[in-house]
């Protein structure tokens, strides 16, 4: 197996790291598992994709638009759909989630047709070589875009004054709201951050891999699998995790096969969760230290 | 009742049927056990496959390999249900997920079983459609006796316990590791057993077919919409979705797929409990509105006789 493949392998899982993080962040503050976050990152490709054909721009000026979109969409369905349901039982929250996820699956079928579709780039097919090994661009911007919105959410959340609700919401929101935080609001914003974060990565995603309306599960399973390696919370160590999950891939793909680059890390979660019911670390609180 | 069905009722029928033991099944598991399991795919799968396999490759007739199926499917139960005892909640679901779409994924590589494609079944060892008919109306109904069993036992209360408050229910001395493999099991032969079924009456094995996650959005639709932890509920279910919605809306195609995510979503946010508790509760709610206003009426009444009494008493007096 070539240095190539394994470098390449960990470029793109910190786009697997960034997903993952719109998850944990979820799960930490909502107490929410979000089995639609592969749905949501498949959205924001496809809309990539339609916008690309509308304004033909390339996909790093499409970001932001998308962004903003997946983002409004986001915070609507927290504050109209999910909000209320946050209070019942868990059961019934994971289960919406699961309709949701259906929900976006058969509207992709519906709007995009059921072929895979991709997202061309001017820098999709070009590469460079570094001491012997061949890096391709793509997997560089996918890097970049990964780091930069992975430090531009820990910002966000340990230097602003927002970072503090969020954390303070996810610590305890009932007392977070006595003390005047509006919960609802930090909950509705929450999600559409982790929205954000899994359509910019779905972006990406789509110039180098093509996404289809099922994309979303296995991207679901790769998310919550960098979830259940760092920990809910853990913004750094997300992105760590989602190059391991690269790394995995890669490695499968060169030893075993291409088609087996999903089940391997299916097998390695499942091997995980066995040996760790919880994750690696027990629930590890966002905030207060 | 006639020996043979035109093929359209028939297939309809057969439908109803394993969808309905499905969807009983999957309330088994998560409406009374309260465990939310993704993974009806992976049992329906390994049902259909044990049985497939031992049909063409051991030249079995369809009971023999039926009831094979439902022995691999017992055994798979355990084999995932022991090391998943500790995995609780969202973890849980993620983890039967996983175990579905892995298993699909496998068995599209899986090429002496035909990989992608899957097999078909040979037709000598078919039943007659009558039969797996029958055959399907027998598993509804220890479906229904699981059910029933489980609203009406002590062996159901305690588990409802389990649902209710895991910690609680082992600090008063309930075995909960039990508690929660036994239901998994049990439900997971009986989806084991209705993906048999629909193997039979498709004459064919297949990744896409046996592993398929509808069996899964099919399941948790039924039961959500109908009703969770109820008895009624998961029947209501299948009979709105499957006999109103999908029928009447064959046409539109995909759009039935939106629809029911769309439903789903509607049923949790406006009536989280399902159709049948809610409509009951209204129901009960009208009840009791119609016997206060009639109790007015009958006060009101009560009242007008008294002022006349006390009028009549005191003209009496007068005089």
């Amino acid at each position: 197996m070539s240095l190539t493949v394994a470098i390449n392998g960990l470029l793109i899982g910190s786009l697997y790291g960034l997903v993952g993080m719109g998850l944990s962040l979820l799960a930490g503050v909502v107490r929410l598992i979000n089995l639609a976050q592969g749905d949501i990152l498949v959205g924001g490709a496809y809309l990539a994709i339609a916008l690309h054909g509308v304004l033909g721009w390339d996909p790093l000026w499409l970001l932001p638009i998308v962004a903003v979109a997946i983002f409004c969409g986001c915070y609507v369905v927290q504050k109209w759909l999910l909000n209320s349901l946050v209070t019942r039982e868990p059961l019934a929250l994971l289960v919406v989630t699961f309709g949701l996820s259906l929900l976006l699956e058969s509207l992709y079928q519906e709007l995009f047709g059921a072929n895979p579709a991709s997202l061309p780039a001017f820098w999709g097919d070009t590469g460079f070589t570094v001491l012997g090994v061949r890096i391709e661009t793509l997997y560089v911007v996918a890097f970049i875009t990964g780091a930069v919105l992975a430090a531009c959410t820990w910002f966000l959340l340990y230097r602003t004054h927002f970072g503090r609700t969020v954390r303070a919401a996810a610590a305890d929101a009932s007392t977070a709201r006595l003390l005047g935080v509006d919960v609802e609001r930090v909950f509705a914003l929450t999600f559409g951050l982790a929205g954000v974060l899994a359509a910019a990565a779905g972006v990406i995603l789509a110039v180098g891999q093509s996404v289809s309306p099922t994309s979303g599960l296995s991207l679901l399973v790769f998310s919550f699998t960098v979830m259940v390696i760092c920990g809910i919370g853990n913004v750094i160590g997300a992105v760590v995790a989602g190059m391991f999950v690269g790394l995995l891939q890669a490695i499968a793909g060169a030893v075993i096969g291409q088609s087996s680059t999903d089940l391997a890390v299916y097998v390695f979660l499942l091997v995980f969760l066995i040996v760790f019911p919880s994750g690696i670390l027990k629930r590890r609180e966002l905030g207060i230290r | 009742m006639p020996a043979v069905l035109a093929p359209a009722t028939q297939y309809t029928a057969v439908t109803l049927v394993t969808d309905m033991t499905i969807a009983l099944a999957w309330n088994v598991v998560v409406g009374y056990g309260g465990q939310l399991s993704l993974g009806v795919g992976a049992f329906t799968g390994v049902g259909a496959y044990a049985c497939g396999l031992a049909m063409v490759h051991l030249g079995w007739g369809w009971l023999e390999a039926g009831l094979a199926g439902l022995v691999v499917c017992a055994a798979f139960g355990l084999v995932v249900g022991l090391p998943l005892l500790r995995v609780k909640g969202a973890y849980f679901a993620v983890a039967t997920l996983v175990v579905a779409v892995g298993l699909q994924a496998g068995a599209q590589l899986w090429t002496w079983a035909g990989g992608g494609s899957g097999f078909t079944l040979p037709i000598a060892q078919l039943p007659s459609d009558s039969t797996v008919l029958r055959a399907g109306v027998v598993v509804l109904v220890v479906a229904l006796a699981t059910t029933l069993y489980v609203q009406d036992s002590r062996f159901g209360l305690r588990l409802r316990a389990v649902r209710d408050d895991e910690q609680a229910a082992a600090g008063l001395g309930i075995a909960t590791s039990t508690y929660r493999l036994v239901p998994f099991v049990a439900s997971g032969i009986l989806m084991g057993l209705a993906g048999q079924l629909s193997a039979l009456q498709s004459v064919s094995v297949s990744p896409a077919g046996s592993f398929s996650m509808e069996w899964t959005i099919n399941a948790s639709l039924f039961v959500v919409a109908g009703g969770i932890g109820t008895a009624v509920g998961p029947l209501l279910g299948v009979i709105l979705v499957y006999l109103i919605l999908t029928q009447g809306l064959q046409n539109l195609g995909v759009a039935s797929s939106i629809i029911e995510g769309v439903l789903l979503v509607a049923v949790l946010r406006f009536a989280p409990s399902g159709i049948w508790p809610t409509a009951l509760s209204v129901g009960k709610r009208l009840e009791s509105a119609w016997k206060r206003r009639a109790g007015a009426q009958g006060m009101a009444a009560d009242k007008e006789k008294r002022q006349v009494h006390v009028a009549t008493a005191s003209a009496v007096r007068e005089r």
